[in-house]
């Protein structure tokens, strides 16, 4: 067994002083800022706040609501799509993929640009629909509702889900299902105790990304509504910049939105080491 | 292998132009003169013209350029040795360092590096802020777990150690161990990693929008502000970026491809 050498200590230290450097130490700094007042004694006013305004609490159950609604939708697509891509022919399959993993590197406002233009007010999509089935003007997909926000969050969740799902349906063994079902195994059995223990690990860590991401997600709803969402995430934003400028109340409201993502992160954890053990595998 | 029945294949259309639409949209409005029926008319580069020579969107795309380009090549620096160390390593440190990478960008969301990096950099000891500084080291930061990942599994299926030691059985020296057996067998795999960070910092809009300030105003940030100003440019700024991602992602699938045919 290897240690770590000298040899690897220098080639870590360039790593290791970029994220203790402009990572930690940056987030230090944020936790200390929340518990200090602007001039200097300390206080857990800004923590008190978050627990009696109910602006700060709708914040916090919006997010916990659209996370749980964008992680659904995407866990669902993400799942069915990786589900069928190793039963196409090898070169679709591969497309399929490819495809699919193009949305993760581009930019949430190209994303919103490209649904405003399809399902805006008098978007394309939104026209066809008026004119097939000759609907009043008041009636329309309306994008900038949380509907909206959640479809347009789909196209980033969908794929996301579906490149770990592809990759843990490929390892799913075909000849460990034929072998319970010939070992006189019912349906459910087979489910309970050999589909699902081999599903169960990589659906909830693709579960896990997803309400990280979507807790935290704000970019896109920015482009779409602006501040007219009342999310945790676009409640920092806003303390960051000009109009309702209070740092130290951006930092209490992150260490929040840590602490709720740790826990969401934690609990899937768990629940994925139980998936494990009551499959007995 | 089963067979997919005709209600899945629908399905799966459907899914596929739920992604393939959505990035035709900016392009085809970026060409069309005129698009407000179903639909668009007419053909013109203009909005592309406008997007270059307007001075505050044609600087934007300089800063975009700058920024990827050092991020990509502080990614280098600093992920590539760091990949490298923890493909030599066994056990608990690697398991740790691996978590480290794969777990903080997962609970330190952009909004909060955002918050972060402007509650410790705004004052002394370092006041970047605002700076193009700033927002070349953000990016960095948010380009390294991929770039982590991409070289980690570079060097994973070379098996390091083996090739170090048989190339210094031969008296090759650690210079010459680099340079001839270790990086040719990981240039593919570590310049798939730099396409990826490239791609993530041209589109980046959350930390930057809250780090950049006036002076560092990248494509992304004056999107943001043509989409409620000018649609037209922004379909012009919007195709770009399809455009980058796109080229960065044939890059990386042709990368691919080029491995797995290597590796027979």
């Amino acid at each position: 067994m290897r240690g770590i050498g000298w040899a690897e200590w220098v080639l870590l230290a360039p790593f290791v002083l970029f994220v203790v450097g402009f990572e930690l130490y940056p987030i230090l700094v944020m936790v200390g800022r929340s518990f200090f007042d602007q001039s200097g004694a300390p206080t857990l006013a800004y923590y008190l706040q978050i627990l009696e305004n109910p602006v700060y609490r709708t914040a916090i159950r919006n997010s916990l609501l659209f996370a749980t609604a964008g992680a659904a939708v995407g866990a669902l697509g993400g799942t069915f799509v990786g589900y069928l891509a190793p039963r196409l022919p090898r070169r679709l399959h591969q497309f399929l993929l490819s495809l699919y993993a193009l949305p993760l590197t581009l930019s949430g406002l190209v994303v919103a640009f490209a649904f405003i233009v399809l399902l805006g007010r008098n978007g394309v999509l939104n026209l066809i629909a008026r004119e097939l089935f000759d609907l009043p003007r008041n009636v329309y997909f309306d994008i900038y509702s949380w509907y909206g926000i959640v479809l347009v969050y789909a196209f980033f969740q969908i794929p996301l889900m579906t490149l770990t799902m592809a990759a843990v349906f490929e390892n799913l063994d075909r000849s460990l299902i034929e072998a319970a079902r010939n070992l006189g195994a019912r349906p459910w059995q087979v489910w309970r105790h050999v589909i699902i223990p081999v599903l169960a690990p990589g659906f909830l860590a693709g579960l896990s990304i997803q309400f990280a991401g979507l807790l935290g997600a704000f970019g896109t709803v920015l482009a779409l509504v602006g501040g007219a969402k009342n999310l945790l995430a676009i409640q920092i934003y806003y303390h960051t910049s000009e109009s309702t400028y209070n740092l130290p109340q951006a930092a209490a409201l992150s260490v929040v939105l840590i602490g709720l993502i740790a826990s969401v992160l934690f609990l899937l954890n768990r629940l994925e080491r139980w998936a494990r053990q009551a499959g007995g595998g | 292998m089963r067979r997919v029945t005709s209600l899945q294949m629908v399905l799966l259309v459907l899914l596929v132009a739920f992604i393939v639409v959505p990035l035709l949209m900016p392009v085809i409005f970026s060409f069309s003169v005129y698009w407000q029926d179903i639909l668009p008319e007419g053909f013109t580069l203009q909005w592309y013209e406008r997007f270059l020579s307007k001075p505050a969107t044609s600087r934007s795309l300089t800063v975009s350029l700058i920024v990827a380009s050092s991020a990509v090549a502080l990614n280098l620096v600093i992920a590539v040795p760091a990949g490298y160390a923890m493909a030599r390593m066994r056990g608990r440190a690697r398991r740790f360092l691996v978590a480290v990478a794969r777990i903080l960008p997962l609970v330190l969301p952009p909004v909060v590096v955002g918050t972060a990096l402007l509650l410790a950099f705004s004052g002394p000891p370092l006041a970047i802020s605002g700076t193009i500084w700033m927002v070349i080291i953000a990016h960095t930061l948010l380009g390294f777990p991929f770039m982590i990942r991409n070289t980690l599994a570079s060097f994973d299926t070379l098996d390091v150690n083996t090739l170090s030691e048989a190339a210094q059985s031969l008296g090759a020296n650690l210079w010459q161990r680099l340079r001839y057996v270790i990086l040719p067998n990981v240039a593919p795999g570590v310049l798939a990693g730099a396409l990826l960070v490239f791609a993530i910092s041209i589109g980046e809009f959350e930390v930057t929008s809250m780090v950049a300030g006036f002076e560092a105003q990248t494509l992304p940030l004056q999107l943001f502000q043509q989409i409620r100003n000018d649609m037209r440019i922004a379909s012009a700024i919007s195709a770009f970026l399809v455009y980058v991602s796109l080229v960065c992602f044939l890059g990386m699938t042709w990368l691919s491809a080029y491995l797995r045919e290597r590796r027979g």
